[in-house]
């Protein structure tokens, strides 16, 4: 009996740990954040989410098509009232696990004035894209998003234009 | 036969009940039945406790929908806002 629920128990920690592709051990950081959101959305979370997302509006229809094929989404963002709250070390627990083969950077963005650095990241198996981690990191902030399963990138920032947010054109120079 | 046997015989010895004896038990039998407005008022309380308890399941699980709604919808404004911002920098560099 014993030995049965420690396979139990073993077999849930791995299926938890294989729905999160990054582990993010950064609750410390909350006690100095003057605003911070933690999410953690697993796949049964999502498809339920989604019979509560009407078809009808525009904004919950696009999401709704986007979780469909989600395996879950984990989300921590912390905003500190001044700079220096956080250090890069504590970052790079996360980068550490993104220098795994199976992710590539598509995306780095360094921001010399603002001191910011924005990166998107790509997991994929079998020449097909089942997670995504977006990093960005300001002196007064902090974010990390990972999506696990086929995201579509060009879907998630058509959102640009809704959700409240504003669009931004990008220019394509031929 | 002794004074012993004389005195149990005078005491078991058949005695008839009082002629108005089944009328009194029957009257008390029917005190004691529960009314038909208790029988149909306890129906009444099982039906409402059901209701009550369904209609809480409910609104408890679509107030869990709507929870789980706001928090998706929150992750991907983050997420969208993110990747606006990193396309913003990438328009702003490309310039």
């Amino acid at each position: 009996m014993t030995v049965l629920r420690t396979l139990a128990l073993v077999v849930a920690a791995a299926a938890l740990l294989s729905a999160q592709q990054l582990k993010f051990n950064l609750d410390y950081l909350a006690a100095k954040a003057s605003d911070s959101v933690d999410l953690s959305l697993n796949g049964a979370t999502l498809q339920f989410a989604a019979r509560f997302l009407s078809s009808k509006d525009a904004d919950e229809s696009k999401v709704k098509k986007m979780i469909a094929s989600l395996d879950g989404i984990y989300i921590r963002t912390f905003e500190f009232k001044d700079a220096g709250a956080w250090a890069p070390a504590d970052l790079e627990g996360v980068r550490q696990q993104l220098r795994g083969s199976e992710w590539s950077r598509i995306v780095g963005v360094k921001s010399g004035q603002e001191g910011e650095n924005a990166e998107i990241y790509v997991r994929s198996e079998n020449k097909k894209i089942n997670g995504v981690a977006i990093l960005v990191s300001g002196p007064k902030e902090l974010t990390i998003v990972n999506i696990v399963g086929p995201v579509d990138l060009d879907s998630l920032a058509s959102l640009g234009g809704h959700l409240g947010i504003p669009k931004v054109e990008i220019t394509k120079h031929k | 036969m002794d004074w012993l046997e004389q005195e149990l015989k005078n005491t078991l010895a058949r005695k008839d009940p009082p002629p108005d004896f089944a009328r009194r038990v029957l009257r008390g039998v029917a005190r004691r039945a529960p009314s038909p407005v208790w029988r149909h008022s306890r129906w009444l309380a099982a039906a409402a406790a059901v209701v009550v308890i369904t209609g809480g399941a409910a609104a408890w699980r679509e107030h869990q929908g709507f929870v789980a709604k706001e928090q998706v919808m929150l992750a991907f404004r983050i997420a969208a806002v993110k990747v606006n911002h990193i396309q913003t920098h990438i328009q702003e560099a490309a310039r």
